[in-house]
């Protein structure tokens, strides 16, 4: 993975001290609240319901044992003794004191790790699949690229006051694992005729109040213009983004408006007028010199030779039932990678305790060469694992609530904190994840159902990506009580679509039991294998509406 | 509204900023060097020429940049209006302007805080009038706070990959 130079160490630790001063500056009343709520979102930092709320940056959700480490280190001296990964693979303490936040950042320094750019109106941390580098249909490892724009975005002196914040994706190849086409900037590696390696680039995807698909603006951008490309659809969008009303701010707004030709035009006429083969084309060396940290690691090659797996996938049913649900193919024979999973029964999704990070640090040292990856779905992935060691990791993980065999499985959910920790969420969450979590704890009912995803949001804001689920949850404020808007049909993946609302919203309390009606429509009317999305797709919302809202007799 | 010329603070500015309203009201241009806004000066361009004293516009992010740009080679001076420290035009406008090659005054003026001023002098700004209250020998140690960047800056502006 990538390690720090000098420079990059240098801007970490001055960071720290520069918002070490703007904090005192700030409780010694020389900084207006104002002011100071812009700087310290640059720093990841919230003011939440009860408390603040610290973003700590995963770039890209690749991580070594010792940040792993340092991360349980903060949860258990500056925390309430867990943390929460995010959908953009970051980490977000919800109990730091503000005064302490500067220490916070200061021991993330020393583990090459910072909170810049996690909030605010700026670039935040740019996202990837979970499987890079071990994913056999990949064209490129994107992460080199991925580091590239992490540097290039990190202090941008022109793009820390955009209309609105700013989110890039970057994937390796066809397979779309990072929610690639809702995402402000979507980049695609792709190969073109000549057999060069390049991207395709879609702008204007997100999600929030008005949900859009990305378009595409260039089908192929040769990899050296990669960053003058984005420094021209930054610059169009930071002069001609609406900046009057910030539920309009985006930059899917201005493509819509316009038209992704016409955004397209302005882009062309910036790039060509100035970025175009200027100071930013890569170099040759420059993309070398990335890709130098993300070569392929020490695999040993022997690991296929192994014959003990099998054995133990015959003798053991719950490990079987891991094996299939919570591990992946990895391109290297002999190895794996492995999904922890962060959706236990009855805790809420993406929660890790210091203790739990702690034993994943321990466990990459020992079976994954030392990296730890976080995910979208707000799991993480120890992505090196010999074929060999999995019985061993595995029991391991189960004896530490980190084996629930439920990845990709309906209770696989990606869920928001909502209103038990967001000052914006307008209902809480993680009672109805619990909720849901009860009503479908039986394992071999899961797997009946198949690969569904579930995503829930506490507003409109959509943090939980309800709108790109197979099955999407929002929470609605109705006269001070609760109520849930259910959408059918939505993907994050390479067939990005929206999913389409189920009907009038459902109270607390029938949230559950509207999933198990909605899944029973499923389960009768699925031809052999086909999957919930297939099915929903098929048949179009009807008939699940027809049946939730039957009158009741 | 202390002024700060190339990371100094100046007592005497020597610009005279007219306003659109002042325009408005007839009241007549003062001597020497005086800056209008673009479009004022857009239109009024051969008459601002023939003064004697410098000129300079003042342009905000509703501005036209392309008749900015043109403008350019006639003018000494270009200040950049912040209406409030989030509006971020005006970083994009400073860089259009210096990689312009304009060698003038890039003066920021409006909603402008010690917070910002490192950021505002990287993308091409040499001037800024500071927010008053916020104003203290502390805030020139802005300029100094990170010493390192990635992206180049209108001094140096190879990114950190070309140096």
């Amino acid at each position: 993975m990538y390690q720090y130079n000098e420079v990059d160490q240098t801007l970490v630790q001055e960071r720290v001290e520069q918002f070490r001063d703007q904090t005192r500056r700030f409780l010694a009343g020389e900084l207006s609240e104002d002011d100071f709520l812009a700087l310290r979102l640059m720093n990841g930092l919230y003011i939440q319901r009860y408390a603040p709320m610290l973003r700590v940056a995963v770039p890209y959700g690749l991580m070594s044992s010792t940040q792993m480490r340092k991360l349980a280190l903060i949860a258990r001296k500056y925390d309430r003794g867990y943390g929460h990964i995010t959908t953009r693979t970051n980490i977000q303490y919800n109990w730091p004191k503000l005064e302490e936040v500067p220490d916070i950042l200061a021991e993330l320094a020393e583990v090459q790790m910072h909170a810049i750019q996690t909030s605010g109106n700026c670039i935040r941390n740019t996202t990837t699949d979970e499987y890079a580098g071990i994913n056999a249909n990949e064209i490129e490892d994107p992460r080199p690229y991925c580091e590239i724009i992490r540097q290039w975005s990190t202090l941008h002196p022109e793009f820390a006051y955009l209309p609105r914040k700013f989110k890039i994706a970057v994937t390796g190849g066809p397979e779309d694992r990072a929610a690639s086409q809702v995402h402000d900037i979507g980049l695609h590696i792709v190969r073109n005729d000549a057999g060069e390696v390049g991207f395709e680039v879609l702008v204007g995807g997100g999600l929030g109040r008005t949900p859009f698909i990305g378009k595409v603006v260039r089908n192929f951008l040769p990899k050296q213009h990669l960053l003058s490309y984005l420094d021209a659809i930054l610059r169009v969008y930071n002069l001609n983004g609406r900046r009057d009303n910030k539920y309009k701010a985006r930059i899917k707004i201005l493509v819509d408006a316009m038209g992704v030709e016409a955004f397209g035009e302005l882009v062309e006429a910036e790039w060509q007028s100035f970025g175009k083969d200027g100071q930013l084309t890569l170099t040759d060396t420059e993309i070398e010199r990335a890709k130098s940290f993300f070569k392929p690691l020490d695999y040993d090659l022997s690991a296929v030779n192994d014959t003990s797996l099998d054995q133990q996938l015959a003798e053991d049913k719950s490990f079987n039932a891991w094996y299939e649900r919570n591990t992946v193919a990895h391109k290297v024979d002999g190895y794996r990678a492995v999904v922890v999973s962060l959706k236990p029964l009855l805790v809420a999704p993406g929660d890790i305790t210091d203790a739990q990070m702690d034993l994943v640090a321990d466990l990459s040292d020992q079976y994954s060469m030392g990296e730890i990856r976080s995910t979208h779905q707000q799991n993480l992935v120890l992505g090196e694992v010999k074929k060999a060691d999995l019985y061993a990791l595995w029991k391991v993980l189960d004896a530490n609530q980190l084996a629930r065999a439920n990845v990709g499985t309906l209770t696989d959910m990606i869920c928001c904190p909502g209103f038990d920790f967001c000052a914006l969420a307008n209902a809480k969450t993680i009672n109805i994840a619990e909720q849901i979590n009860n009503c479908f704890d039986d394992l071999d009912h899961l797997y009946d159902l198949g690969d569904i995803r579930l995503n829930m949001s506490g507003c409109i804001n959509a943090c939980g990506h309800h709108h790109v689920a197979d099955i999407g949850i929002l929470g609605v404020d109705k006269k001070g009580e609760d109520w849930y808007q259910i959408t059918l049909g939505g993907s994050s993946k390479a067939d990005a679509r929206l999913g389409k609302v189920l009907g009038k919203a459902v109270a607390a309390d029938d949230v559950a039991t509207t999933l198990q009606t909605v899944l029973s429509v499923y389960v009768e009317n699925r031809k052999e294998e086909e999957s919930f999305a297939d099915t929903v797709q098929r048949l179009g919302i009807a008939p699940f509406k027809e049946r939730v809202y039957a009158p009741v007799n | 509204m202390p002024l700060l010329i190339n990371r100094e603070v100046v007592q005497n500015d020597p610009w005279q900023f007219v306003t659109a309203e002042a325009i408005e009201a007839g009241e007549p241009l003062p001597v020497g060097s005086v800056a209008v806004p673009l479009a004022y000066f857009v239109e009024h361009k051969a008459n601002l020429l023939a003064r004697s004293g410098e000129v300079g516009v003042t342009v905000n992010g509703g501005d036209d940049l392309q008749a900015l740009i043109a403008s350019l080679a006639d003018v000494s001076l270009v200040a950049v209006e912040f209406p409030v420290f989030r509006d971020g035009r005006g970083f994009s406008i400073a860089r259009k302007v210096v990689r312009a090659g304009f060698k003038g005054e890039v003066r920021a003026v409006g909603d402008v805080g010690r917070d910002r001023l490192e950021y505002m002098e990287s993308c091409g700004f040499n001037a800024f009038e500071v927010n008053g209250e916020s104003f203290s020998d502390d805030t020139l140690k802005a300029f100094t706070e990170i010493s390192v960047n990635y992206q180049g800056t209108a001094a140096d502006p190879r990114p950190i990959f070309r140096r």
